[in-house]
């Protein structure tokens, strides 16, 4: 290994073998996919919340709830939320039971809650999508910074062993492009966890409300039954 | 994931400030990080354990001033011959004899012959200095050769103070020794031993930096005994 009396950031990951390469490679592909869901998951979860506020709102202010479910159905798929979607599938599956001759008030209660089930089910699905790679991104990545970081050293000591008479210059080069991977690792990790904790709590918190909504929903469809 | 992807509508932009994080953490590493660790100066020590001789540097004074009187003689003789000697005398034994047998005739001559013979002191003088320079640094370096070698002696028990191994030493410009011979044992075969190997050892021997000089250590005679004498 040579030792270069210039230790620039570029120099660091340049000279590093390759194997640290591959590793820091690998790790600035996953702290840009890691990133990119990060801001895909905050624009998404921060137009689910202001949406779903509104259509509470909406909800609540107006008791007419067919004009309510022609707006949801004409509204374009951005611009309704999950909470609006799920009021059009129960209200969408009420009317169509109340037309069938012979069925039964509980019968069609099960019927809105069931479609209402599958569309909160499929909406949480498509919230919580990418929110595993984070979690796993936080997990992962320091295990293979620190992977690239002991290869380098070893390689740095091995190179070591080389010269005679063996000073701090000559291990301190190798060890800091070492640990430039750990640096990765952590670069990508650390955002990685604390946007997987923020964004599994808030669609938590939204989860609970959708779950009220429908609970409270399915009261007003009885009442209407 | 496609399938997924698809459905998201903020793909664009969150790339876009995703790209734009890792250029900023970047180009943050890029100019914080760079660092200059110049190795300091490499700075090598020797020690002495005493200070070479230097043996011409006491008798050398300052060379006699000889601006005044170059400046001094030429009007001087020519108006007035009897203040002549005075300004003749102080430089050489000769001159003072000549305006005493010769008063009236040499007027003008033993003026610019003065001058001249004080042109040739000068530059003597000047040859002698650099010559005596140059003797000076020769064996300034000679002793820290010596000095250098001494110091990477492994002294052998049994060695009486006495002994005294010769070695004549071939030198490469770097400070290499070429070659190393015996001229003159010292009667003890370890001793020879633990000098050459010391030669050996002490490479590379200091040189002046002047390649001129060179020649003066390319072949040395150096002797050494196990004590150092003076």
């Amino acid at each position: 290994m040579e030792v270069t009396q210039d230790l620039s950031f570029i120099h660091l990951i340049s000279n590093a073998s390759v194997l640290v390469q591959l590793v820091m490679g690998l790790l600035l592909l996953v702290s840009l996919m890691s990133w990119w869901f990060i801001f895909i998951k905050m624009f998404a979860v921060r137009a689910e919340i202001r949406m779903t506020s509104r259509f509470e709102e909406k909800f609540w202010g107006n008791s007419d709830l067919t004009q309510l479910y022609k707006q949801a159905a004409a509204a374009k798929p951005g611009q309704v939320g999950a909470l609006e979607r799920i009021f059009a599938a129960g209200f969408l599956e009420f009317a169509k039971l109340k037309k069938q001759q012979g069925v039964v008030n509980a019968a069609v209660m099960d019927g809105v809650r069931r479609a209402m089930r599958a569309t909160y089910q499929r909406e949480m699905d498509q919230l919580e999508s990418h929110l595993s790679f984070l979690a796993t991104v936080g997990s992962v990545s320091p295990y293979v910074g620190l992977f690239g970081t002991v290869w380098g050293i070893m390689n740095a000591f091995r190179g070591l062993a080389n010269v005679g008479q063996a000073t701090l210059a000559h291990v301190a080069p190798g060890i800091a492009e070492a640990l430039v991977a750990t640096a990765m690792g952590l670069f990508a990790a650390i955002p990685a966890v604390v946007a997987y904790n923020r964004y599994a709590h808030q669609i938590d918190r939204l989860s609970s409300r959708f779950d009220s909504f429908t609970e409270e929903f399915s009261n007003v469809l009885q009442q209407q039954a | 994931m496609n399938a997924v992807l698809i459905r998201e509508p903020y793909r664009l932009p969150a790339g876009l400030l995703a790209a734009l994080v890792h250029a900023l953490f970047f180009s943050l590493l890029y100019f914080s990080f760079s660092w200059q660790s110049q190795p300091a100066a490499s700075m090598s020590v020797e020690l002495w354990d005493s200070i070479p001789q230097l043996k011409n540097a006491a008798p050398l004074p300052a060379p006699p001033p000889p601006a005044e009187r170059v400046e001094m003689p030429p009007p001087k003789p020519v108006v007035t011959p009897q203040t002549k000697p005075d300004i003749v005398m102080p430089d050489k034994k000769k001159p003072e004899a000549k305006p005493v047998a010769v008063p009236q005739k040499a007027r003008v001559q033993p003026a610019q012959s003065s001058i001249l013979e004080r042109q040739l002191a000068l530059e003597e003088a000047a040859r002698a200095e650099q010559a005596a320079a140059t003797g000076r640094v020769v064996d300034e370096y000679t002793a820290k050769i010596i000095a250098r070698i001494r110091s990477r002696i492994v002294m052998p028990p049994g060695v009486p103070d006495e002994a005294r191994a010769e070695f004549r030493v071939t030198l490469l410009p770097g400070g290499e020794v070429l070659n190393v011979r015996l001229v003159k044992s010292s009667g003890f075969r370890v001793y020879d031993d633990a000098v050459e190997r010391a030669i050996i050892k002490a490479q590379p021997l200091p040189l002046p930096s002047d390649s001129a000089m060179f020649n003066r250590f390319r072949e040395m005679k150096l002797g050494f005994r196990p004590k150092e004498e003076g």
